[in-house]
This record gives C-alpha cells, structure tokens and sequence, in this order.
C-alpha cells in the first residue's frame, strides 16, 4: 500500500490489547462509535511512527490518550460527530433489557453531554481509563490542579443530569 | 476518590458498551498510507461508486452495522450509529484523477510557495438539483471555512488552507498553516483582506498565532502574534473578522484583539470581562463589536473605546453561541449542540427578541449563518435559507433532499460575482465539496 510505513514491534500486540478500552473511551468522550474509532485511529496513527520511542519511555498509552483527548477537543469545535441521521428508524435488535441499556446510554451521553470538552476529557481519563491526576494533566497538556477543577465542576453538573443519579446507585448493565 | 466519585468510575465502566469491533492494525495503516498519499487537505480521489478513505467528515460508513438506535429524534428523524470500517484496499490511483498537492501535511517553512494541481471534473447536479446545484469540486473541507474574496474561494481543512477557482471548483494552491492533529482547529473560517488571507494558525490555551498568506499565492507573507487573555474558549467557532475599515478581530481569551493587517501590529485590545470569547462579529457600520461567551452571553461593546454597551444572557442554553454575524439588523449565530444545533438572529442584539431560524443541521453539522451577497445564507441538512440581514425575515427556503434517506448538507453560503457557492456533503455518497447554487432572485439581496 502507498506510504504504509513498516509496523513497529510490539504495535499489533498493543492495538489488539487496548483497542477494546480505547475505543470505549472514545464512545465516551464523542457518544458514538463511528467517531470513536477515527479517534483511536487517528491516535493510533500518531503513535505508529513514534513507537519505539513511546515504548522506550513506557508510555505509549498515554501519549495514544493524550492525542486521543486532543483531538476529540479540537473535533469539539465544529466537524463531524459521526452520526448518521436518516429518515428511517433502523429496526431494533431485541427487546426488553436492550431497551433499557440504550436508555442507560442514552442517558450517560446525554449527562456527558452537558459537560464542557475539558471537563468530559478529564472525567473519561480520570474516572473510566482510571488515570491517575497527573497522568490525565500530562495527558491535557494541563496542571493537576485545573484536573481537579474540572473534576469538581464536572461531577457538580452530572450530579444534575437527568437518571445519571439512578445510573451511578447502580442500573442496566451494558 | 470518594464515593461519589467510585460510583462514576463504576457507572462509567458499566454503562458504556462493548465495541462491536475493534480498531485493527490495518485500520491504521490504511489510514497512515492515506495520510501520507494525500497532502494537503483531504482530496476525495475516487468516483462516486468507489468508497475510498475519508476524513473525519467521512468516517461512517453506512454498509457497517447499526449499533445503537437512537429514537425520537427530536427533528423527526432518526439517529444510528454505525461502525466505521475502511474498504479493503485503497482506490488511490484507481480510476479516478490524479491529484497532487505540492505542500506538506506537516508544518511549512515560513514564505514557502506552494503549487498546486488539482484535478478537473465536470460538473456533477447533486441533491435532485435543488437551486440548480452542482458540486464542482470534491475535496473535503471544514464546514464552515468557505469563504470568497479576491477573486477565489478559500477553504480550510485538516490544517490546510485552499485557494479554489471559482470557474471549475480546482484547487489552484493548498498550503499547510501549521495545525497538527494534536493542536488546535480553525474555528471558523479564513479572512480576506486584500490581497491577504488570513488564518489563525494557533489557537489553543494561551495561543494564538494568525497567518497571513498571499491571496493568489498562498505564500506566507505574515505571521502575527496575539496576546492573549487567560486562555482561549475551548468551544470557540468564528473567532476571527475583519471590520469595515480592514482591521481584523480576533477573540483572544477574555479580551478582543484589534490587529492592523498592514502593520501586522495589534493595535488595541478590548478586555471581556464575561470570560473567554467564543465568537465575535463587527457591524456593518463598523460601531459595534459584538462577542459571545459562554454559556451564552452576548456583549455589545463601542468598537472605538472599548467600552461595553450592553449584555445579555440566555438563561435556558447552557452551551455557547458561536459563529456570529453581524448586520444591519441585528446579529445572528448559532447555539446548541448535535441535533439542537441551529442558527438564531437576535434584532439589535436584543436575544429577548432572538428568534430561531433554519431547521438546524443535525448529525454533527452546523446550520451556520453566513453573510455574504447581500443576504444572510442558513444552511443546514433540512433547509437552506436566506434572509433579510435587515429584519432576519426569511426570504426563501428551499428542502435539502436526502440521498435514500440519508441527509444531504448545504452550508457556508458564499456570494462571488453574481454565484452562489456552498459547502455540500452527502454521507451516503460519502460526497463533499463545493457547489454551486442558483439561488431565486429574493435572495439576490
């Protein structure tokens, strides 16, 4: 393939491993799969051609986050969110619990939705990737005090959210 | 973590589903073999009938699987969400034009002059010839960066700003301004003064940079810094303007900044004490400054003293109001998000009269106000409209058909030399470009 550089070690056994929680931060950073996949893409993509750098430093998921949450804040400003509006409802694929899982997630994104970008990158790297503080201010390119500010705003919004209270006492397993 | 906050991480982890598939290694290869194919802005190098690499603007595909059905749209529409899988192999040099953009996707050297060959395509009617539609050309650029002066149109995309030949839609010159994947976007579009174009090549944090770049050439021919107050709105779109007099405005955190194209020198700068500026708008007859904050704010201020006239706030939207426009009847933006998303025109900047106009957009687009001909241009995937830049009373409204049911999208409305052009996609095509447009003559201005 035209311009396809050399796979680096180790890439295909870290893509196969973290693509699953990458991919499930960016469901919850953009609240759809088909932009978080060209999130961990386009992060992925980044990382391929410094491998061997971030895996002498140990940290290729974390500069693989931080360009993940980087580029979810620049797509924040204005482009695609990788819906897909048609005019016909696609047909459901079962009922009862299925509903109420779409209902809980509907729900999560409408909650994180509410969030300002920054405060929802830092709620996905803090609390969902469980980064520690300073590694989701490494990641935000921030100070592990503007980390906890937004923590603080964050959770102070979502404690309003429509359902997310009943969601967080425990609800419909994914 | 307290309580609270263990609860959210376990929340977070239960809630959010499981992947219907994983991002693979040639997933990324493919994309990196694209990136590297195609520099420049994102060029759409196959037919219609062949799906190649997109974008971000392009990654669903609709052939992949519906994950999960969002119901009861509040437009009337569904929303799904599909996966994103790229075809089996790359169409680049199948049967569709070569392509060649000189420039590199990375930064460029200062001065640098690019050259630039982009491929001709006939005229193709796109969406059932709606005010006589036709995408001319097919290259993917940021929604709301068209914009015409000197002769040309110029779009941005993926760090890239386009010169494009009003005649045929080729792309006459393509230069990389300086943003990279991990840096900051462009909210809004390019500005045109005089023979400069110019475009804010940072603009993250505590920076922002403007480029300027000879507006035949693309040549870099200016690079300004602008101080900034605290730091930039992370929501920004539409920061940069020029007034009438040919000074540009740029929203730099808590503050305006004034710069003198000429000079290059930031001349003044306006403090807002709201907060970061979101977007900003200068009269028409160059009195007023108007900027945004959020949640949304809008502030009036006397553009030569800097003092504030007057503000506003709308108590019931929580998220920012961007891309303002400002006429002679008021001003006019956009508020919401997703499918919420729409364009408003307040009279005299009064936003207890705002009204809502357009349809909205929806699937991640923006229904955009643009000013340009002598009306003011909506867009949108439902309607496109124009309207009175004096009472916003919609002139005429046209439907945007669907592609089989899948929206199509017109927006970023720019009048040239008696033609329309606007920025089309079409996702199930997977279709973007500029169009042309033959709009009615009431939206002639």
């Amino acid at each position: 393939m035209e311009g396809r550089p050399s796979e680096p070690d180790g890439f295909r056994d870290f893509v196969e491993a973290r693509s699953n929680a990458l991919l499930r931060s960016g469901w919850l950073l953009t609240g759809d799969w088909p932009s978080a996949e060209d999130l961990v893409q386009t992060a992925l993509a980044a990382a391929w051609p410094r491998w061997d750098s971030l895996t002498r430093q140990d940290a290729p998921e974390l500069y693989v986050r931080k360009i993940m949450v980087n580029t979810y804040l620049r797509w924040r400003r204005r482009r695609w969110n990788g819906e897909v509006a048609t005019g016909r409802l696609p047909e459901l694929q079962a009922y009862g619990d299925v509903f109420a899982q779409v209902d809980a997630r509907q729900a999560l994104i409408a909650a994180l939705d509410r969030l300002p970008a920054r405060q929802r990158a830092v709620v996905v790297l803090r609390y969902f990737a469980d980064q520690t503080e300073s590694q989701t201010a490494a990641a935000m390119g921030c100070s592990v005090g503007t980390v906890k500010s937004h923590a603080s705003k964050a959770l102070a919004r979502l404690r309003d959210a429509p359902g997310l209270a009943e969601l967080m006492a425990g609800g419909v397993a994914s | 973590m307290n309580t609270e906050e263990r609860q959210l991480a376990e929340m977070l982890r239960r809630v959010a589903p499981e992947p219907t598939r994983r991002v693979t290694v040639e997933d990324v290869a493919f994309r990196l073999a694209n990136q590297a194919a195609g520099t420049g802005h994102r060029r759409h190098r196959e037919p219609r009938a062949q799906r190649g690499s997109w974008g971000r603007g392009w990654a669903p595909v609709l052939a992949a699987a519906g994950v999960i059905v969002v119901a009861g749209a509040s437009a009337g529409i569904a929303t799904a969400l599909t996966s994103h899988r790229p075809p089996a192999s790359s169409s680049i040099g199948g049967a569709s034009p070569s392509a060649s953009v000189s420039t590199s996707a990375s930064s460029p050297a200062p001065s640098q002059v690019p050259t630039s060959v982009s491929p001709s395509w006939p005229p193709e009617r796109v969406a059932s010839g709606m005010w006589g539609a036709e995408l001319i050309n097919r290259d993917t650029f940021n929604q709301d960066s068209l914009t015409s002066g000197d002769g040309s149109l110029y779009a941005t995309g993926d760090g890239n700003l386009a010169r494009i030949d009003p005649a045929n839609g080729n792309v006459l010159a393509s230069v990389s301004y300086g943003a990279s994947a991990a840096g900051p976007p462009v909210p809004g579009a390019p500005v045109v003064t005089g023979s400069t174009v110019w475009v804010p090549s940072e603009y993250a944090g505590t920076s922002v940079v403007l480029h300027g770049y000879n507006a035949r050439t693309l040549a870099q021919v200016a690079s300004v810094t602008v101080p900034v107050t605290g730091q930039v709105s992370a929501t920004a779109s539409g920061v940069l303007t020029a007034g009438p007099d040919g000074d540009l405005y740029v929203a730099a955190g808590s503050s305006v900044a004034v710069v003198n194209p000429s000079t290059r020198q930031v001349i003044k700068q306006i403090s807002v004490s709201a907060g970061p500026v979101s977007s900003l708008a200068v009269s028409p007859d160059g009195s007023k400054l108007y900027v945004s904050t959020g949640p949304f704010q809008l502030l009036t201020y006397n553009r030569a003293t800097g003092a504030q006239l007057g503000g506003q706030a709308i108590a019931d939207l929580t998220t920012t109001a961007g891309n303002l426009v400002a006429t002679s009847g008021g001003v006019w933006g956009t508020t919401g998000v997703g499918m919420t998303e729409s364009a408003w025109f307040a009279p005299d900047a009064d936003l207890t009269r705002m009204v809502r106009l357009g349809t909205g957009a929806g699937a991640g687009l923006g229904s955009i106000p643009a000013f340009s001909g002598g009306v003011v241009w909506i867009g949108g995937s439902h309607t496109l409209e124009c309207a009175s830049p004096v009472t916003g009373q919609v002139l005429k409204s046209v439907t945007i058909p669907t592609d089989g049911g899948v929206v199509e999208y017109f927006g970023s409305v720019t009048v040239m030399a008696g033609r329309a052009y606007a920025y089309y996609q079409d996702q199930r095509a997977q279709q973007a470009g500029v169009a042309t447009l033959t709009p009615p003559s009431s939206c002639s201005g």
